[in-house]
């Protein structure tokens, strides 16, 4: 019977109408269920002394009936489709901006501990590891980038702007004549990695001409 | 009258010190800098340049990031008019005509009538500010937490009318902004909310940490799933100053645009998104040939411009005078103010003179100063978005890594900005217009204090929000709105006008 109600309709596959509407609810009456289930043991008081449980829970309750309703609809009403999905974009994002934040100022996961590396390596493991987050990604450039905007951001906010980022590994100190101060310290880093980022640029120019013959075609 | 005009010298005397006209520059441009690369929006812009204002004084950092606020907007119909990659919402209705003005080898010219337009609702949005600033601080005086409560219940009601798509997912989001707020601890009882126990969510959730996830990490994951086609005008620019015929043109609608902003601006709940819409409608019903719209008229670009840029000033209204962010930028502008100690409400200006008028004359410098940049740089920001995307995201990424960490030096946050770009991209993947979550947040802890105030004052009773006038009145309108925008020939228009 359904075989046949199907047919009459329009061509769409099963009886969802709308898969971006039920996917839409789904994930909404998921978070209302987080969202009760964290504040069940929390006191929902009376109107005239409201608990801490009251607000949140009763939001909860409207984002699932929001969800719900969507979920409904999705099965009477016709509805767009679910866009097409990319995994390796938000998971090279992803893996980016964690790396960034493990390096930045150390980090420990029980026993194993990274040092505090700073932005010295933090920045360019942010650029080159979420630069691969398109197909289009070329490794000699993102070194490039990574090896300029790096010293670039270091002088700016370590240096000019005084922001409390930490800029480089403590350890690094010691390769420094002992009087240097944090900040020489900073802008030598910094000129090393300019430096690095022109002989890279240099040395590598010879793979670039025939990179540049499948670059011109598109911006 | 004489109050206004003494308000306003103290302002300039304030503004046009040689620092602080430094500082909007420096502003300006940097915003303009961050604000034309494709896909970063006012909000993102200002959330990754926070922190450069930590170490001015609070004056200095508030003119800085007005001019920063200032920079990305316009740096956003620069991205609009050039590549016709609309920035954020407001900059729509300008790739509409500038690009094709721009295809036409006018795009000088379409830069030009942009940056007058704005410089000129500049002007008067300023004005207006001045001229309304005290007697709606008066107004101020006589609001409770009642009238504060269902205020901000139609600024939600306002965000939902004014978001594009599906009413019911507006809600949705507005709901689940209000219930991202309640995170963190209880403001009476201490005890703490859904913070799974981890001692940095007992303070909630940072708003930056909120919208560079979902308006900055989001937008780079959805840009890498098209694949990239961006049509950089090839064009010669042109000249940049409009000749007569253009201004005769768009005179006009300047005006028009600049006053339909203006008010839009003032109103709760994001109505500045809606000026430069309802100026394009408004400029192709009066035009002798409506024909020529989308093909490059240049009323098209002068009047949106005018209203877009008239309302992004005017929203400074509600949040200078009463304390309450309209939008997402204003809400930014809250946490920076908080960071230099200053409570943003009707106090500020009483307390603060300096503050408050020279914010407010800084803001005529920021659209001084974005003509004098803007015109004579537009060749450098051709040749910056010509740098292809696979080179501008990884710095953009580095970029928002950066300024999350420099706010609060916590690791943890840099985190969050990935979970909250994850988020983010579902919702836009499943439909969802994240705009609504992120002043259902803002307007949250506010509306939750305000809330709870009220039914202490009323003993539980919460008859006390229609019978108290203003209030009443202010939930009426509230509920008509809604009722409007359901009703199925008004939702017709409101689609049409949106998918224009």
């Amino acid at each position: 019977m359904s075989l046949a109600h199907e047919g009459s309709g329009p061509p769409r596959r099963g009886s969802v109408r709308a898969p971006q509407n039920l996917a839409g609810g789904l994930l909404l009456l998921a978070l209302a269920a987080l969202a009760l289930w964290l504040t069940r043991d929390l006191d929902q008081g009376t109107l005239n002394a409201m608990g801490p449980a009251m607000l949140p829970r009763w939001l909860a309750v409207g984002v699932g009936l929001s969800g719900l309703a969507l979920l409904v609809f999705s099965f009477v009403k016709e509805g767009e489709l679910l866009e097409r999905w990319s995994l390796r974009g938000p998971f090279f994002i992803i893996l980016a901006i964690l790396a960034f934040t493990v390096t930045i100022r150390g980090y420990s996961f029980g026993s194993f501990a990274i040092p505090g590396l700073g932005l010295l390596v933090s920045g360019p493991l942010a650029i080159v590891l979420g630069g691969y987050a398109t197909p289009e990604a070329r490794l000699r450039d993102l070194v490039i980038l990574s090896l300029s905007l790096t010293p670039f951001c270091m002088v700016l906010f370590g240096d000019l702007l005084n922001l409390p980022i930490p800029v480089f590994p403590q350890a690094l100190t010691g390769l420094f004549p002992v009087g240097w101060s944090q900040k020489a310290v900073l802008r030598a880093c910094a000129a090393i990695l300019a430096v690095a980022a022109v002989l890279v640029f240099v040395a590598t120019r010879g793979r670039a001409s025939t990179d540049a013959a499948d670059r011109s075609g598109r911006i | 009258m004489g109050d206004f005009l003494s308000n306003l010298s103290l302002g300039f005397g304030v503004a046009l010190s040689l620092q602080n006209l430094g500082l909007a520059f420096l502003g300006c441009l940097v915003g303009t800098l961050i604000g034309v690369l494709p896909g970063v929006g006012p909000i993102a812009t200002i959330a990754m340049l926070l922190p450069i204002t930590f170490g001015l004084d609070p004056v200095g950092a508030l003119i800085m990031l007005a001019g920063i606020y200032y920079g990305a907007q316009y740096g956003g119909s620069t991205t609009a008019i050039l590549v016709n990659i609309p920035g954020e919402a407001t900059s729509v209705v300008t790739a509409l005509d500038g690009h094709q003005m721009a295809r036409q080898g006018r795009a000088g010219v379409a830069l030009g009538i942009a940056a007058i337009g704005s410089f000129f609702a500049g002007t008067v949005a300023t004005l207006v500010i001045a001229a309304l600033g005290a007697p709606l601080t008066g107004l101020a005086l006589i609001f409770g937490p009642t009238e504060y409560f269902s205020l901000m219940v139609m600024g939600l009601v306002f965000a939902v009318v004014l978001a594009r798509g599906s009413i019911l997912k507006a809600v949705a989001m507005i709901l689940t902004g209000v219930l991202l707020s309640t995170v963190g601890l209880d403001l009476e009882t201490g005890e703490e909310r859904m913070t799974f126990g981890l001692s940095f969510l007992s303070d909630g959730i940072d708003f930056a940490v909120l919208a560079m996830g979902i308006f900055g990490i989001a937008e780079i994951m959805r840009n890498l799933d098209h694949t990239e086609h961006r049509d950089v005008v090839r064009q010669a620019i042109g000249r940049l100053l409009p000749n007569r015929d253009d201004f005769k043109q768009s005179y006009k609608p300047v005006l028009r645009g600049t006053l339909i902003g203006a008010i839009l601006g003032i109103l709760p709940g994001n109505g500045a998104v809606l000026g430069p819409f309802a100026s394009y409608t408004l400029e192709k019903k009066l035009a002798k040939d409506p024909r020529r719209f989308g093909r490059g008229a240049i009323e098209g670009v002068a009047g949106p411009e005018s209203a877009n840029n008239a309302g992004a000033q005017t929203s400074f209204i509600p949040l200078l005078t009463l304390g309450i962010p309209p939008n997402a930028v204003m809400a930014l502008m809250v946490g920076a103010m908080t960071i230099h100690g200053i409570i943003p409400g009707p106090q500020v200006m009483t307390k603060n003179p300096t503050l408050f008028w020279g914010m407010i004359a800084s803001m005529w410098v920021g659209n001084l100063m974005l003509l004098v940049i803007n015109l004579p740089l537009v060749g450098m920001w051709v040749r910056l978005l010509k740098v292809p995307y696979r080179l501008l995201f990884p710095a953009i990424l580095m970029f928002c890594c950066i300024g999350i960490y420099s706010i609060n030096s916590l690791p943890t946050d840099v985190m969050f900005i990935a979970l909250f770009g994850l988020v983010g991209y579902m919702l836009i993947k499943f439909g969802f217009e994240p705009a609504p979550m992120l002043l259902g947040f803002v307007l949250g802890k506010l509306m939750e204090e305000n809330l709870r105030r009220s039914l202490i004052l009323s003993r539980g009773s919460l008859e006390t929000f229609v019978e108290r006038p203003i209030s009443a009145g202010l939930l009426a309108v509230a509920a008509i709105l809604l009722v409007i925008a359901l009703l199925p020939s008004i939702r017709k228009g409101r689609d049409e006008v949106f998918t224009e």
